[in-house]
């Protein structure tokens, strides 16, 4: 039974699993690129979780037909919010990984401890 | 009539958002029309929010819904009565920000960025006025990010390594407190349904017995990427280097608002959406106060061994982001006020001190704290105004950081912790302890280097050598200090109305 509630809700375990990995690539890995990849791991992770919470077990996606006016829809809003959130994920990478470039030109390398100090 | 007025609202985020992206054509065509549109665009907003400030005092709060769609649907814009104050603070800032910047862009920047910085300036302005008065949660998320990026690009307009790095720092650390506050309002959409944040706070009131982990764990998501946003203590470690690496204009619009349109938004969703009875059950009331009082120690410590004047004015920043958490966190009338108002006197504060530093910057090309001999003497309007900004931080009576600081010692009161007002006083000694040298070297002591040829003692006063369009913007800010220090009753009318609202 509790197995069957777990498998039921893995989207979450994954979403939280996930974003938990990118969050620590962010936090950890020396190398830049593979920092701004941790970002989009995480920032994936919560488009997995959004798109969890608008699904439906058994729903059809969201087309109005007017034979069966009244069938099971998923959500969704959340979907559409994603989409948004999809476009501000990829700026903030193109955004990053100018500045990357731009870091490695004065200093020949992407890799932070050699130059990123905590002052 | 009324249609116009309730549409206002919605152009103070709109004018400025045409008006950024018209910016890097202009540049190509034309390259010194840029600063005057662009000055041009934010007083309009900050005309119309004088409109706004003026209808919503005397009629109550005025409600916009964006393409006609009603609230639990569409997007809603809510202005009462704190948020109107805010964006009047923030237009009149960045207008007085943007003048300043006519010489000091030219100074500091590449000709071929110019363009580029009041494109990312408007799109900053554009997002901190519509988080301020957006009523959607998610709406908030896409314009957190629009502030969030587009500071970042006036942290690195300046183009050194310093500004590349601290950028990038900025925009990962900030990138990961926005993964937070997205994750929250999946949360909050999962519990309510809705993105409304007056719908929210109707539903989560029903629910909030139902799903009690749920509801801590959505508030700890919150409080991590505000935190993370708003440079909380242990988690600003961005903000010094992005606010001092950056060119002085932009650290006085990062220092000054964007850390603060962050608060505003979590005040929002603490008391509104999530209401006083979850701000009081949990925990996360006695969590604020304890990193804000850290805060406010540690910040002023750390202030007090920088000896580049950028970086100490950067972490000075960090202690009074405490301040205002401290009256979020002690959540009495008074405690509240106050936060709010040091929301308004730290605006004018940091944005002064940040003017100054680079206005001496740009006379002298003195950048550390010990070479301030005689300051005094050679640039006698900018220092006054210097003195006035410290004054005010270390919260001497007549000028607007008594007022604030008197607030929050009268709201720790009430909420019975007569200990905070101790950490108060020694904040605001310690805020002495940094400021006053700086002051007292440059009225006290002569330049080495320039006494050598003339009489022993002989100060002379000159005048400031510095363009009206630098000189101007640094006077009314002082002058809006003192302001603020005798006449506070108008501020506070404003957010007193919202927090007998909240409360």
């Amino acid at each position: 039974m509790d197995l069957q509630i777990v498998f039921l809700n893995f989207p979450y375990f994954v979403a939280i699993i996930l974003f938990s990995m990118g969050t620590l690539i962010v936090l950890t890995q020396p190398n830049l690129v593979k920092k701004v990849i941790g970002i989009n791991i995480m920032e994936t992770s919560i488009f997995l979780f959004f798109i969890a919470v608008g699904n439906a077990h058994g729903g059809v996606p969201p087309i109005f037909d007017a034979s069966a006016p009244d069938v099971f829809y998923v959500n969704p809003l959340p979907s559409v919010l994603m989409l948004t959130g999809i476009v501000v994920s990829f700026s903030v990478t193109a955004f990053a990984l100018a500045l990357i470039v731009k870091l490695y030109i004065y200093y020949g390398t992407i890799s932070a401890p050699n130059f990123m100090k905590l002052k | 009539m009324d249609v116009t007025i309730s549409k206002l609202p919605f152009y103070c985020v709109i004018i400025p958002l045409i008006a950024s992206f018209c910016m890097p054509v202009l540049a190509r065509w034309k390259k010194e029309f840029c600063a005057p549109l662009a000055t041009l665009a934010t007083a309009a907003v900050f005309v119309i929010t004088l409109v706004i400030g003026y209808q919503v005092m005397n009629n109550g709060p005025l409600a916009y819904h964006v393409s006609g769609w009603e609230p639990p649907w569409g997007i809603e814009i809510l202005v009462e009565s704190l948020s109107s104050l805010m964006i009047m603070l923030i237009s009149g800032v960045c207008l007085v920000i943007m003048v300043y910047s006519f010489v000091a862009v030219k100074f500091e920047l590449e000709r071929i960025i110019t363009g580029w910085y009041y494109t990312a300036f408007l799109l900053c302005l554009s997002g901190m006025t519509g988080l301020v008065i957006s009523n959607d949660i998610f709406n908030m998320y896409v314009l957190i990010e629009i502030t969030g990026i587009s500071a970042c690009a006036l942290v690195v307009a300046k183009g050194s390594r310093m500004a590349t790095e601290a950028a990038l720092k900025y925009l990962l650390l900030a990138t990961i407190g926005s993964g937070f506050i997205l994750f929250g309002i999946g949360f909050i959409y999962m519990i309510t349904g809705h993105l409304n944040i007056s719908f929210i706070a109707i539903e989560l009131a029903e629910v909030k017995d139902t799903y009690p982990i749920l509801i801590w764990t959505t508030l700890s998501f919150f409080v991590v990427g505000f935190g993370v946003k708003a440079a909380l203590f242990p988690l600003h470690l961005w903000l010094p280097d992005a606010h001092s690496s950056a060119p002085s204009p932009s650290s006085a619009l990062l220092s000054s608002l964007v850390v603060k349109v962050y608060i505003i938004s979590f005040l929002k969703i603490l008391f509104i959406a999530f209401g006083l009875e979850i701000f009081h059950e949990t925990f996360i009331r006695h969590l604020i106060i304890v990193l804000a009082v850290i805060a406010m120690l540690s910040g002023s410590f750390f202030a007090f061994v920088q000896i580049e004047l950028k970086r100490r004015l950067a972490y000075s920043t960090v202690a009074q982001i405490g301040y205002i958490f401290l009256g979020i966190g002690l959540g009495t009338p008074w405690g509240l006020a106050a936060g709010m108002l040091h929301i308004l006197v730290h605006a004018f504060m940091k944005t002064c001190l940040f003017l100054c530093a680079g206005a001496i910057a740009y006379q002298t090309g003195r950048k550390q704290v010990n070479e301030f001999a005689g300051m005094g003497y050679k640039m006698p309007i900018t220092m006054g105004a210097f003195t006035i900004a410290s004054f005010s931080m270390v919260g001497i009576p007549l000028f607007g950081g008594f007022i604030s600081k008197y607030g929050l010692a009268l709201g720790s009161l009430e909420a019975g912790i007569p200990s905070i007002i101790l950490v108060i006083i020694l904040s605001g000694l310690l805020n002495a302890t940094y400021y006053f040298p700086i002051i007292g070297q440059a009225y006290f002591s002569q330049d080495e280097h320039e006494a050598h040829g003339e009489e022993h003692g002989a100060k002379k006063f000159q005048k400031d050598q510095l363009p009206i369009s630098m000189l101007a913007p640094i006077v009314v800010i002082a002058l809006g200090i003192i302001y603020l220090g005798i006449f506070p009753g108008t501020a506070l009318n404003f957010i007193n109305q919202t927090i007998a609202m909240l409360l």
